[in-house]
C-alpha cells in the first residue's frame, strides 16, 4: 500500500500530462489528415525535423518562440512535400510517408554534423528552452494539487486546450466539415463543388503545424537539448492511436492519455531500481495490451451472429427429437 | 394519368423550362447523343425512356452540365445559357438526383442536406436552424425524414428523399432524376411518385429517365423516347399504350409475358437446409434460408438488391463460407467444398457483377470462354493448351449463342453489356452443369439481348437443368420462374407461384412484410 502511495501521486499524474502532451499535439495533427481520409505515416519525420529546427532556430535567434516557429515552419515544408506528392501526384501515402521518415532521420543526422560537428546529441550550445508557466493563483486553489494545473510548458497547455477546438472545429466549422466529409464520401464532396484537394492539402499542412509543435515541445519544453531520432517512435503510437480512433478528438484524447501514463509510470519505476530494461517495456507492452482490446471488441457482433444462429440450430434439433409433442 | 394539375391549357400558355436544340455528343467514334431535340414545358412530368446506351443520362448529364455538348445549344425558361459545369446549372434552377446517391452516412440527415451551403451562425454552423429547415421542407411535400438521425442508418428510400431535399433546398425548379426507382421497393416507388405530382403542383418540372415502363406509363405526362443516341418521338402519356413504348424503344415488339412450358420437374438437385452466411462486416446477411430446385425448374429469387441474394449466390458457389447449414447439390454438400470443387460437382454460376467475377474484360473472347476448362480434353492437350480447338469452340458459341462481335480474338471489354453476358452464358451453359445459378442475367443488358438470354434460360429449362434465378426485376421473375422466393434482410419472407406472381404480394415481403405461412417460423 505504502508503495502504491509513493507509486501514484500527484507528481506521476502531472508527469502524464506532460508525457502526453507531445504525442497528444502529433496525434491531433494526424487526427486532420485521418478525418480526410489520408494514412499518414509521416508523423515521426514531421515531428523530428519540427524538433530539430526548434533547437537549431532557438540557438540562432536566441528565442524560444522564434525556435518554435523555426520548429514548425520546417515540419510544414515536410508536410507540403507529403501533400504534393501524394494529394497532387497521387503517390502511395505509405511509401511517401516512410520516405519522408528516413529523410527526416538521415537529414537532422548530418546536418547536425554539418553544424555542430558533433553526433548524438546537440545539448547547451546556447539553446533557450520555454518557461514553464506558472499559473498564478493555482496554489491558492488546489493546494498540494497545484502541480496539475501550473507549472508545465506552454505547449502542454496548448495540446490539452487543442482537444476541445477540434471538438468544435469538427462538428461546428465548415472547414471540420468539409475534412470529415472528404475523408469519409469523397464523391459526395465532389458533387457538391468541395474541392478534394484544397481540403485536403490543408488537412496536411493543419497536421504538420501540430506535429511541429510536438517536435518543438520535445526539444525545446519536454527537455532542452537534441537527440538523434529523438521523436522515439510517438509518431508511430500515434499513427497507431489514430487507427483506433478514427481521429475522434477525445478518443485520441484517451488513447494519448494512456501512452502518457505509460510512459510516466515506467520513468517513476526506474527510480525504484528494476531493470531499466523491463521498465522501458512498459509503454509498448500497454500498446500491445490496447491492441488486443481494441480488436477483441469487434468480436462480439460475431458471437452474437453464432448465437442468433445456434439458437435456431438447437431449436431445429429439438424439432426432430423423438417423441417431442407440438406445443398447444 | 397525366391529369395532373399541369393541364393541357396550363401547358400551352407555358413557356418552356428546358429546350434542348440539336444536341450531339461523341465519346470517340461512338456517337452517345446525334442531334437530339428536347422541349420540357413548366410544370410537367417527362419521362425520357430508352434502353441501355440509349443516350439517356448522356443527355442528362449534358443539360446539367457534367458534360458538354459537342453540337447543339440549351434555353433554360426561354434563354439561352451555356452550362459549363453543375454550379451553372444549380444557380439556373436545375437539380439532378444522381442514381448512386452521394450522401454522408456519419452525417446527420439536415447536415447532409446543407452539405456545401450551411446555415452558419457566428461563423459556427447552426444545426438547430438546419434541421428545422429540413423538417420544413420535408413536411411541405411530403418527403417524409426525421433532419437529425444519422443518414448511415437509413433505408435507401429515406436516402433517395434526402437527396430529393438536397436539391430543393438549392432552390430547383427543375428536377432531374436518374432511375429514381430502380433500388426501391414498389411501395416506396409510388411515395416517391406522389412526391413528383406535388411538385408539378407547385409549377415545378419534373424530369425523368426509366427503363420501367409501368412505371412511366404510371406517373408521367408526357414521354421521349431515345435509341441509338437519337430521339425516337416525343408522346402525350395517354395516347400511348406500354406495346407502343416498348416498339418505339427496340423498334420491334418484345414479348412481356410468361413464357409459356410443361412442368416437367423431376428430382431434387439442389437442397438448401437452414443456411446462414456473414457479409463482410461479419453481420448476418444470410438467415436460415430452406428451399429445394428440381430438375427442369426455375426457381426464382426477388428482392431489393441487399438483402441476402448476393451472399446466399456468393456461398453456393463457394465464395463465401457458410456459417451454419449447408446446400448439398446432388447429394454433396457445397459448403466443404471449394468453388473449383464446387464447379466439378455440376455448378454453373452466372454471377451478378459480371464485369468482376463473369470475365476477364481484358481477355479476348476465346480466352473467357475457355476459362475453367483449360486443363481438359479437347482445349488442353499433354499439358498445353489447344488454341486451335479453343478458338474454334469459341467460333460456336458467336454463333449459337449469336454474340455480336467480329471475332472470337476481340477483347471482351470491347463488346456491348448485353454481348459480355452472352459471353458468359455461352461458357457457363456448355459445361454441362446440372444446377445453374444465375444472377441478374440481364442487369445492364437492352431489352433485344434481354430476350435472346431468356429464351437461352427457357432452353436450359427444357433441357432438365436445375435453375436458380436472382433478379432485382420481378417481371423478369415473374416470366420466367416456377416460383419465386422473396428475400428481405437476408430471410426468405414467402413464394409465390410463377404463375400468379402479383407485384403487391411480393411488394409487400419485399418490404419485409412475411407471407402468413413463413412469418410463424421466422417468429419462432
Amino acid at each position: 500500500m505504502e508503495i502504491l502511495d509513493k507509486l501514484i501521486n500527484v507528481a506521476l499524474i502531472a508527469a502524464t500530462l506532460r508525457t502526453t502532451a507531445p504525442i497528444l499535439l502529433v496525434a491531433l495533427g494526424g487526427s486532420f489528415t485521418t478525418k480526410a481520409g489520408i494514412f499518414n505515416i509521416g508523423l515521426e519525420g514531421q515531428m523530428l525535423v519540427g524538433a530539430f529546427f526548434a533547437v537549431l532556430g532557438s540557438i540562432w535567434t536566441g528565442s524560444a518562440l522564434a525556435g518554435v516557429a523555426c520548429g514548425v515552419a520546417a515540419a510544414l515544408v515536410f508536410a507540403l512535400i507529403f501533400a504534393v506528392l501524394v494529394v497532387s501526384f497521387k503517390a502511395n501515402e505509405v511509401v511517401v510517408g516512410l520516405a519522408l521518415n528516413i529523410l527526416a532521420g538521415g537529414m537532422t543526422i548530418s546536418l547536425m554534423k554539418a553544424i555542430f560537428g558533433t553526433r548524438g546529441s546537440i545539448v547547451g550550445h546556447g539553446i533557450v528552452g520555454l518557461p514553464k508557466v506558472q499559473l498564478p493563483g493555482a496554489r491558492d486553489l488546489l493546494g498540494s494539487w497545484a502541480p496539475l494545473i501550473s507549472g508545465f510548458t506552454p505547449l502542454v497547455y496548448v495540446a490539452f486546450i487543442a482537444v476541445p477546438l477540434l471538438v468544435v472545429c469538427y462538428n461546428r466549422t465548415r472547414l471540420g466539415l468539409y475534412i470529415r466529409v472528404v475523408g469519409e464520401k469523397p464523391e459526395a464532396a465532389e458533387a457538391l463543388g468541395i474541392s478534394i484537394t484544397r481540403v485536403r492539402y490543408i488537412a496536411s499542412l493543419l497536421c504538420g503545424l501540430l506535429a511541429g509543435l510536438a517536435g518543438a515541445h520535445l526539444s525545446l519544453g519536454y527537455i532542452t537539448m537534441f537527440t538523434e531520432n529523438m521523436s522515439s517512435g510517438r509518431g508511430f503510437m500515434a499513427v497507431a492511436i489514430l487507427i483506433f480512433s478514427n481521429g475522434d478528438p477525445l478518443k485520441v484524447l484517451a488513447g494519448c492519455l494512456l501512452f502518457g501514463f505509460a510512459d510516466a509510470f515506467s520513468l517513476r519505476l526506474q527510480t525504484f531500481g528494476y531493470p531499466s530494461y523491463l521498465v522501458l517495456t512498459v509503454p509498448y507492452v500497454v500498446a500491445l495490451i490496447a491492441l488486443f482490446a481494441l480488436s477483441y471488441r469487434a468480436r462480439p457482433r460475431v458471437i452474437a451472429e453464432t448465437l442468433e444462429s445456434m439458437r435456431k440450430l438447437l431449436s431445429v434439433d429439438k424439432n426432430t427429437e423423438p417423441g417431442r409433442k407440438n406445443p398447444q | 394519368m397525366s391529369n395532373t394539375p399541369g393541364s393541357p391549357t396550363l401547358h400551352s400558355n407555358a413557356a418552356m423550362a428546358v429546350e434542348l436544340t440539336g444536341i450531339t455528343k461523341r465519346f470517340g467514334a461512338f456517337v452517345a447523343n446525334d442531334g437530339i431535340d428536347l422541349a420540357v414545358r413548366r410544370g410537367e412530368i417527362r419521362a425520357i425512356i430508352g434502353e441501355n446506351g440509349a443516350g439517356k443520362t448522356t443527355l442528362m448529364n449534358i443539360l446539367f452540365g457534367l458534360l458538354q455538348p459537342d453540337e447543339g445549344s440549351i434555353r433554360l425558361n426561354g434563354e439561352e445559357i451555356v452550362i459549363a459545369d453543375p454550379s451553372v446549372a444549380i444557380k439556373a434552377g436545375l437539380g439532378m438526383v444522381h442514381q448512386h446517391f452521394k450522401l454522408v452516412p456519419s452525417l446527420s440527415v439536415a447536415d447532409n442536406v446543407f452539405l456545401g451551403m450551411e446555415i452558419r451562425r457566428h461563423g459556427l454552423i447552426d444545426h438547430a436552424a438546419q434541421v428545422e429547415r429540413t423538417r420544413e421542407l420535408s413536411k411541405r411535400f411530403g418527403l417524409q425524414v426525421d433532419p437529425t438521425e444519422r443518414v448511415g442508418l437509413l433505408s435507401v428510400g429515406i436516402e433517395q428523399r434526402i437527396e430529393i431535399l438536397k436539391v430543393l433546398v438549392r432552390g430547383a425548379r427543375t428536377i432531374i432524376l436518374d432511375e429514381p426507382t430502380a433500388v426501391l421497393t414498389p411501395q416506396e416507388s409510388r411515395e416517391l411518385f406522389q412526391t413528383l405530382r406535388s411538385f408539378v403542383a407547385e409549377g415545378m418540372t419534373v424530369i425523368f429517365i426509366s427503363h420501367h415502363l409501368e412505371e412511366v406509363m404510371e406517373v408521367s405526362d408526357t414521354v421521349t423516347v431515345l435509341r441509338n443516341g437519337r430521339k425516337v418521338a416525343t408522346r402525350p402519356t395517354a395516347e400511348l399504350s406500354k406495346d407502343e413504348l416498348v416498339h418505339m424503344m427496340v423498334g420491334r415488339e418484345v414479348s412481356f409475358d410468361r413464357r409459356a412450358r410443361a412442368s416437367l420437374h423431376g428430382d431434387v438437385v439442389l437442397e438448401v437446409k437452414d443456411l446462414w452466411a456473414r457479409d463482410d462486416r461479419l453481420l448476418p446477411a444470410l438467415r436460415d434460408a430452406s428451399f429445394t430446385v428440381r430438375s427442369g425448374e426455375v426457381v426464382g429469387i426477388a428482392g431489393v438488391a441487399g438483402n441476402g441474394q448476393t451472399e446466399l449466390a456468393e456461398v453456393l458457389s463457394g465464395l463465401r463460407p457458410a456459417s451454419h447449414g449447408g446446400a448439398w447439390l446432388k447429394g454433396r454438400n457445397l459448403t466443404a467444398l471449394s468453388p473449383a470443387a464446387i464447379r466439378q460437382a455440376g455448378l454453373a454460376h452466372v454471377p451478378g457483377d459480371r464485369m468482376v467475377r463473369g470475365v476477364d474484360r481484358n481477355a479476348s473472347i476465346a480466352a473467357n470462354t475457355l476459362m475453367g476448362r483449360q486443363h481438359r480434353a479437347p482445349w488442353s492437350r499433354g499439358g498445353m493448351l489447344n488454341w486451335n480447338a479453343i478458338n474454334q469452340n469459341a467460333e460456336t458459341l458467336i454463333k449459337s449463342f449469336d454474340i455480336r462481335a467480329r471475332a472470337a480474338g476481340d477483347a471482351v471489354k470491347r463488346l456491348s453489356g448485353g454481348n459480355i453476358q452472352k459471353v458468359v452464358l455461352a461458357r457457363e451453359f456448355t459445361n454441362g452443369a446440372d444446377f445453374l445459378l444465375i444472377d441478374q442475367p440481364t442487369r445492364g443488358v437492352d431489352i433485344g439481348a434481354q430476350e435472346a438470354i431468356h429464351d437461352e434460360i427457357m432452353r436450359q429449362r427444357a433441357a432438365g437443368r436445375a435453375i436458380l434465378l436472382i433478379s432485382v426485376q420481378l417481371d423478369e421473375l415473374a416470366a420466367l420462374a416456377d416460383r419465386i422466393l422473396v428475400m428481405f434482410n437476408g430471410r426468405i419472407m414467402g413464394e409465390v407461384a410463377g404463375d400468379d406472381a402479383d407485384e403487391e404480394r411480393i411488394g409487400m415481403m419485399m418490404a419485409g412484410v412475411a407471407a402468413p405461412e413463413f412469418a410463424a417460423e421466422i417468429a419462432s
